[in-house]
């Protein structure tokens, strides 16, 4: 079964293409980095470090949405949504001191709720999924601040108590994280490409009136999508704090966009119906390169805002003359 | 005789895959009407577009008012006298009439919109004609007739030369079709040059004067209206002489249990306690005009919309269908007239199109079997006869007829012992149409229950064991086969109370 | 019949202000003070502007997703002309609609030629005007003239105080001529016209020969001219902008609109209303901390309202 996942991906030039991006992109910034910082060096192991650390949560973020734009739809609230569970749960370790176990779940639990928030009035309540996600968004972030009174909330850094959290990235050298992350996708497409759950989802993407008209009941595996994806941006609020420790309120929204971006750069529809997980998976790994790159490069994270937005638009360009062609 | 206005000469068109028109000829004078007919895909709506700019042809030249001319946009062939009253309406609901009838081309009083002039100027149109509708109402708030009368003044306004009616009366009731040719012949008088497209024969002999048809892409002939018969011009459409002979009398024994009954079912105002029964093995034809309420019966039997009232009885046992899946898991299997829309995942293969309705039986260990979905699916591709390279074949490059086939394969797998075909042949050419008409006496002889929806006369009086007629929301009457004919038909269709 | 169902809305929309403004004013004494008044209107013209903006947008079935972040960018953009690029204030001022007008129309462009669903289009946007407004000026902040440096005028033109220290915020009659416009502009207009056809029925209006693509462009391009507006609006309010901010605004936009009556599923809508609705969303904004309400609760209030409005826009559609 792993063998036919494998296969398909590799078969399949586009994604091949993908990797040969990752790369090229890889190698622009080693033969750049020296010219606009004389003296420095991408080719180091910490720079793909660095660069994983930020490659996981926006892997996880990207997995998730990529159930919600298979059936057609859009999540905007996933990096918020990913701040307030890292928030909530984070004071709860911090300044509740409850247990690091139950706070992880807490994190979990908070992505799980929105998604269904999400899921709910999108299936059920007929709302246009981008306003329902972007007023989740608001909620979110609101929510985060209210928690903890505004302040931004740092989880324990390695070496004190109740951080063995730190160990889901990194387990002494080996990166623990993207093992979790490659497996999560692996099961992420086993179940979007080989269930039930899954292909239904894929097919509400294609016409969700005629699955509906074929005697599916098409709002429960489109709420389904959703909590997906809260969940996934739940667990993906872990990887960010085992990453970076520090959380404050009222952001998260560019992360939307960059885990969008993998999707879209990964070969997924905005149209829905068709997806690939493979292609999130290089999709995400391809951001965090771009982000390390771009900050190696001596440039301000503004410069990641307008290039995200960039590969956004040209990704769905691409695909909608795809599109158009092919009808 | 009158003058020749335009002339359309060898003219080709090519889509991926298709050879819409080969070295197509057409001729339009001036105060005549000139039918255009042929079969679904012979190539009548593209050849219009054509002519009114909104394709490009590949090549061949048109000639109009003796110069050569090529439309790139709609506008430019509006702006020559040359428009064409599409067959789906083409209405702008939150605006209202005056401002559809002169959308694109606003009156204007410096940078204002001049909606008092417009006013003016529709209602004076509106006279010429005897039609009744108010300038100022909402679009969306007008009947399917009015919306198609303001269509054909909005053509008229445009000072037209040539106007193309694209089944105009598909969706009209027998006194609109009336008032429609009595326009239709005004404008004749005026020495306007029209092409009309129709599969109504009686249309054509009232109000045509010549007819040119077309047959596969390709120019079959043209022929006076008045010398010729009505079978010589189906002749020339299907190119070889097809009896479409009307059943003669019931398959069905009279002995034959009921396996549906419907008892006064309401839904808003579309359907109206409506009651009838369907006989195991049978055929039941739904006949009536566009709008009848003949699909929303089916749909809310079906559970894709919500009843009002009315109750379903299968088998002898009252059931109650909240949502398609419910009647998935009754038995009951729904054919939508929207093939695309509502039937099949365009972009999805074969086999994902046909598992669908019954995904459940392809799953174990909750891991979907594809190898039983791929073979399922090639015994299904034989059975039925589906041409298709394979079944991984994307369902968008099917032609009509074998997409159709999927669908009926779909409720096949899906075990269904009622189905309802909604305008089962709609977009299928000649040959795969009398397939799927074999297909459906297949299905009713191995024990299967139809119920058809048809508003081809023919189709119902040559597939149905029994006939129920459907007119604004009610039935009308129902026939047996034997008792049938078109006229009877007819009569029940346009009778309101 | 229609009519009587947008008035109805309307009603019940200034019914339920006239009712939060008398809660307001009965549980809290500082709610009560005409100061409260006057930071309403400040609050209140920059999301009414960007609202006036959206719902061109909203009527063809789109949306504009750009103009918080855009509403930032322009504004720090068009103060560093002034300010650090020695531009004279009026080109400065000018620059920030001519900004919003460029990048609406790419927007538009993206939508309606290469077929980017809108708020993909403009989220997109949104993302690169946020980064641009820290890239462009250096990531400095944007300042605009207070009180008693040089061009300080511009901040009586929409709060005008009297020499016995009076403000009144004559920004009140500049909303109310630009509604009048922007009405006329919807109802009279060719742009206004299409801006409904194309939220209604696009085909039928190309059948027609309308160039819709032109005129998608112009809607969108509307929409960033407002945003345009709106940058000055808040430069003259606020005085000094924060880069990488914004993100939210267009929600409150977006937000007031739709409870104006404004229908996401396209062709309905009313400047009047979207504007009436901003009352409602900047009243709950301004009062709710009167009441003891934190500041940031007021993002899960405005977070909910749009949901809620949104479900009630389905419910009616529906019903129809």
């Amino acid at each position: 079964m792993k063998n036919k996942l494998k296969q398909k991906s590799v078969v399949d030039f586009n994604k091949f293409g993908l990797l040969i991006v990752l790369v090229v992109i890889y190698l622009l910034f080693g033969i750049l980095t020296p010219i606009f910082k004389p003296g420095s060096n991408f080719f180091q192991f910490s720079r793909i470090l660095s660069a994983l650390n930020y490659a996981y949560f926006i892997g996880f973020l990207a997995l998730g949405v990529t159930f919600v734009i298979s059936t057609g739809g859009i999540d905007f609230s996933i990096g918020p949504v990913m701040f307030a569970s890292a928030l909530i749960a984070g004071q709860c370790l911090v300044y509740y001191k409850l247990p690091l176990w139950l706070c992880l779940i807490i994190a979990c639990v908070v992505g799980l709720l929105f998604g269904i928030l999400n899921g709910y009035m999108v299936a059920y309540r007929f709302l246009p999924s981008f306003v329902t996600s972007m007023a989740s968004m608001q909620i979110a972030k609101g929510l985060g601040s209210v928690f903890t009174r505004t302040q931004s909330v740092t989880w324990p850094p390695r070496g004190e108590p109740n951080s063995w959290f730190r160990n889901l990235i990194k387990f002494g050298s080996v990166p623990t994280g993207l093992i979790l992350l490659m497996v999560t996708a692996l099961i992420c497409g086993f179940f979007l490409f080989r269930t039930k759950p899954g292909r239904y989802i894929l097919c509400l993407g294609s016409n969700k009136e005629a699955v509906r008209l074929s005697g599916v009941s098409t709002k429960k595996w489109e709420m389904l999508a959703f909590v997906i994806c809260g969940l996934l941006a739940g667990v993906a609020s872990i990887f960010y704090v085992g990453a970076y420790a520090t959380v404050q309120p009222g952001l998260g929204d560019a992360f939307n966009n960059e885990a969008i971006a993998a999707c879209v750069m990964g070969g997924t529809s905005m149209a829905g119906g068709k997806a690939s997980i493979f292609g999130t998976f290089i999709g995400a790994l391809i951001i965090a390169l771009l982000q390390e790159g771009i900050l190696a490069l001596g440039f301000s994270i503004s410069y990641q805002y307008v290039l995200t937005g960039l590969i956004v638009l040209i990704a769905v360009i691409i695909d909608s003359k795809k599109n158009i062609k092919s009808v | 005789m009158s003058d020749v206005i335009l002339t359309m000469k060898n003219i080709n068109k090519q889509f991926p895959g298709v050879k819409a028109l080969s070295d197509v000829d057409l001729e339009i004078r001036a105060g005549e009407v000139l039918a255009l007919m042929g079969e679904n895909g012979a190539g009548k709506s593209t050849l219009m577009k054509i002519l009114t700019g909104i394709y490009k042809r590949d090549s061949g030249t048109i000639i109009y008012n003796g110069e050569e001319i090529e439309f790139s946009n709609p506008k430019a062939a509006q702006d020559a006298g040359i428009v064409i009253v599409h067959q789906e309406l083409q209405m702008v609901n939150h605006l209202t009439v005056a401002q559809n009838i002169f959308v694109g081309r606003e009156f204007k009083n410096g940078l204002m919109i001049d909606d008092q002039k417009m006013n003016e100027e529709a209602k004076k149109l509106f006279d010429l004609f005897e039609i009744e509708i108010d300038p100022k109402e909402n679009m969306g708030n007008l009947t399917v007739g009015s919306q198609q009368l303001c269509e054909i003044a909005k053509a008229i306004s445009f000072d037209a030369k040539i106007i193309v009616f694209d089944e105009p009366t598909a969706a009209l009731t027998e006194h609109e079709i009336q008032h429609l040719f009595n326009i239709i012949r005004r404008l004749r008088d005026r020495g306007i040059g029209m092409v009309y497209i129709s599969h109504r024969m009686d249309e054509i002999e009232q109000i045509t004067d010549r007819v040119t048809v077309l047959r596969d892409g390709e120019y079959v002939g043209t022929i006076i209206t008045e010398e010729s018969t009505k079978d010589e011009i189906i002749n020339m459409m299907v190119g070889r002489t097809i009896f479409e002979e009307p059943k003669q009398f019931s398959n069905v024994p009279a002995d034959a249990e009921t396996v549906l009954e419907v008892k006064n079912l309401n839904q808003g105002n579309r359907v109206k306690d409506v009651s009838f029964n369907l006989k195991k093995g049978e055929i039941l034809g739904f006949s009536g005009l566009m709008g009848a309420g003949r699909t929303e019966t089916a749909r809310v039997i079906f559970g894709a919309d919500k009843k009002d009232s009315g109750s379903i009885i299968l088998n002898g046992k009252e059931v109650e269908i909240e949502n398609p899946t419910d009647a998935v898991t009754l038995g009951i299997g729904y054919l939508s007239e929207d093939r695309k829309r509502f039937g099949l995942m365009l972009e999805k293969n074969l086999y994902e199109n046909m598992s669908l309705a019954s995904l459940d039986d392809f799953v174990s260990n909750s891991v979907i079997n594809e190898k039983l979905e791929r073979k399922i699916a090639s015994e299904h591709v034989v059975s039925l006869n589906i041409r298709t390279p394979g079944v991984s074949q994307f369902v968008e490059n099917l032609s009509g007829g074998n997409q159709q086939k999927v669908v009926v394969a779909k409720w096949l797998i899906a075990n269904s012992d009622i189905l309802i075909f909604d305008e089962p042949t709609r977009g299928i050419d000649v040959g795969a149409k009398q397939e799927i008409y074999e297909l459906m006496n297949d299905l009713v002889n191995e024990g299967k229950s139809i119920i058809m929806i048809s508003s081809e006369l023919t189709e119902i009086l040559r597939m149905s064991d029994r006939i129920v007629v459907m007119c604004e929301g009610r039935k009308t009457g129902e026939l047996s086969i034997e008792e049938a004919t078109q006229e009877k038909i007819m009569h029940l269709a346009t009778k309101r109370d | 019949m229609k009519k009587t169902k947008n008035i109805s809305q309307n009603t019940v929309v200034i019914g339920v202000i006239i009712a939060l403004s008398v809660l307001f004013s009965i549980f809290s004494p500082s709610f009560r003070q005409y100061s409260t008044v006057v930071t309403l209107f400040s609050y209140m013209y920059y999301i009414l502007l960007l609202a006036i903006g959206v719902t061109f947008p909203l009527i063809t079935g789109g949306v504009d997703l750009s103009t918080g972040t855009g509403l930032v960018c322009f504004s720090i953009i068009s103060s560093y002309m002034f300010n650090h690029a020695g531009l004279p204030l009026w080109v400065a001022i000018i620059a920030a609609p001519i900004m919003g007008i460029i990048s609406g129309a790419f927007n538009g462009l993206m939508i309606a030629k290469y077929h980017v669903p809108p708020f993909i289009a403009t989220l997109s946007m949104s993302m690169i005007l946020r980064g641009l407004g820290s890239i462009i000026p250096g990531g400095l902040t944007g300042v605009w003239p207070s009180q008693g440096s040089d061009g300080d005028w511009i901040r009586s033109v929409l709060r005008y105080q009297t020499e016995d220290g009076l403000i009144i915020p004559i920004g009140v009659i500049w909303m109310i001529i630009i509604i009048g416009i922007m009405t006329f502009v919807l109802k009279h207009t060719k742009v206004g016209r299409y801006t409904i056809g194309i939220g209604s029925n696009r085909t039928a209006l190309s059948l027609s020969g309308v160039n819709v693509l032109k005129y998608q462009v112009i809607v969108y391009a509307i929409s960033g001219f407002f945003t345009g507006l709106a940058a000055l609006a808040y430069g003259w309010t606020f005085t000094t902008i924060t880069p990488g901010t914004g993100a939210g605004f267009e929600l409150d936009a977006i937000g007031g609109a739709i409870i104006g009556g404004v229908s996401t599923t396209g062709g309905k809508g009313t400047i009047v209303g979207a504007a009436i609705g901003v009352i409602l969303i900047s009243l709950l904004k301004t009062g709710l901390p009167h009441v003891g309400l934190q500041a940031n609760a007021q993002q899960i209030i405005t977070g909910a309202i749009l949901m809620l409005a949104v479900a009630v826009d389905m419910i009616r559609e529906k019903n129809n």
